[in-house]
């Protein structure tokens, strides 16, 4: 069945509408799991708050075994999804940026706007620096083109690159996830003696 | 710690497993349903037996003729150079039969539908230019083996095919043509009669 786009279950004219519920859905989990926190998020690089690393792993591990199930049981053809291509280092040098600015700003995009919605006035600095940024970057981009483009390696995957198997990859990352989400709890607990522990 | 915590870790590293274990069955690369549909509705698939006897004859070497029916039945009667592939072993022995370079692969069968299954099972593998001999063996027999004379009123293109099929039928079973009847009839020469003697005259 899967892909929806490819095999034409979905035509182009619901990209906005799709955009939206997915936009809603993704704010409210971001806000939901404390995101919209800038101690919350920054707390993984002093190391008194693990949060970050247990949401994202937690998304991670999911989507991946999940898709590989998927894929099993015909509802969405892995072969058909789109990859981004990968350019390796400006990817790098963009990754460090982007660990920089998540450091010192407090945030990362989509965060900072779920914390303009709850009315937090260094989100709204954060955006603002954000759009500033994309503008200043939009300018000087001829000066990083060949950067920019170089290093393309393109669409590939990790199986395509190591020849090892994605069930081994989501398998191996599931269990660093799991530890790390075990690891970090520990740690946590040691850390803050005041830490209110979240059930469900 | 929470209990549901640890539950949703065992969970998770049962299924994280469990993807080592799910395994896809082996399917074959396949062209798109889309792409099927559109050669399908294409009756350029069809040779005529016609077609076929006139490049066995020619011996071309691009053709190649695959005989889907039982090995029972291909050794009862075949036609000259095809192979033997019944339907329910195409799959084993595709890679040496189909999709060489430079053949036209006509399959065939009593009819056409076991060919045209054929035909819509190697068309979906993506195997290029493969053909089906319209009407099978039957229409075969119909028109090579047993031609019928046109009527008299048919246009003379039904006689030049039969005038091929005449030939294709003394090739393909060596038994004789038969003559025609106008060349039973004996040609008497009349002679004129000598002339005995003068008759009157001047």
């Amino acid at each position: 069945m899967g892909p929806l786009f490819p095999n034409g279950i979905i035509t182009g004219e619901w990209d906005f509408v799709i955009a939206l519920l997915l936009g809603i859905i993704f704010g409210f989990v971001l806000e939901a799991s404390g995101f919209s926190s800038s101690r919350n998020i920054t707390g993984v690089f002093y190391g008194y708050n693990f949060v970050v690393i247990r949401v994202f792993f937690t998304a991670v591990i999911v989507a991946m075994v999940g898709m590989l199930y998927f894929d099993y049981f015909g509802w969405l053809d892995l072969s058909k999804i789109f990859i981004l291509p990968t350019f390796l280092s400006p990817m790098i040098l963009g990754g460090v940026i982007m660990g920089v600015g998540f450091i010192m700003g407090g945030f990362c995009p989509g965060t900072s706007f779920t914390a303009i919605a709850i009315g937090k006035l260094d989100g709204l600095v954060f955006a603002i620096g954000l759009f500033l940024g994309i503008f200043v970057f939009s300018l000087s981009f001829p000066l990083f083109e060949n950067f920019f483009v170089s290093g393309n390696m393109g669409n590939v995957t990790l199986t395509d690159v190591t020849g090892i198997s994605a069930a081994w990859f989501a398998m191996a990352f599931t269990v660093v996830a799991l530890a790390a989400f075990w690891g970090t709890s520990i740690i946590e607990k040691k850390i803050r003696k005041n830490m209110t522990e979240h059930t469900f | 710690m929470n209990r549901n915590y640890i539950y949703l870790t065992i969970l998770m590293f049962i299924l994280a497993v469990g993807t080592l274990v799910i395994k896809k069955a082996n399917e074959p690369k396949q062209i798109e349903p889309q792409q099927l549909l559109f050669e399908l509705i294409q009756p350029t698939r069809y040779v005529s037996t016609d077609q076929v006897a006139k490049m066995i004859i020619k011996n071309d070497p691009s053709l190649e003729i695959i005989d889907v029916r039982s090995a029972m039945e291909f050794n009862r009667f075949s036609l000259p150079r095809s192979v033997n592939v019944p339907l329910d072993s195409l799959l084993n022995n595709t890679s040496s039969y189909l999709g060489i370079a430079g053949t036209k692969v006509v399959f065939v069968s009593d009819n056409d539908i076991a060919a045209d299954q054929a035909w819509v099972i190697t068309k979906r593998l993506g195997v290029k230019s493969t053909y089906v001999m319209k009407g099978g063996l039957n229409q075969w027999m119909e028109t090579i083996i047993d031609p019928k004379q046109p009527d008299p009123t048919e246009p003379y293109t039904a006689f030049e095919t039969y005038a091929f099929r005449q030939g294709a039928q003394l090739y393909f079973t060596g038994s004789k043509a038969e003559a025609m009847e106008s060349s039973k009839i004996k040609v008497e020469v009349q002679r004129k009669k000598k002339s005995g003697g003068a008759s009157g005259g001047c």
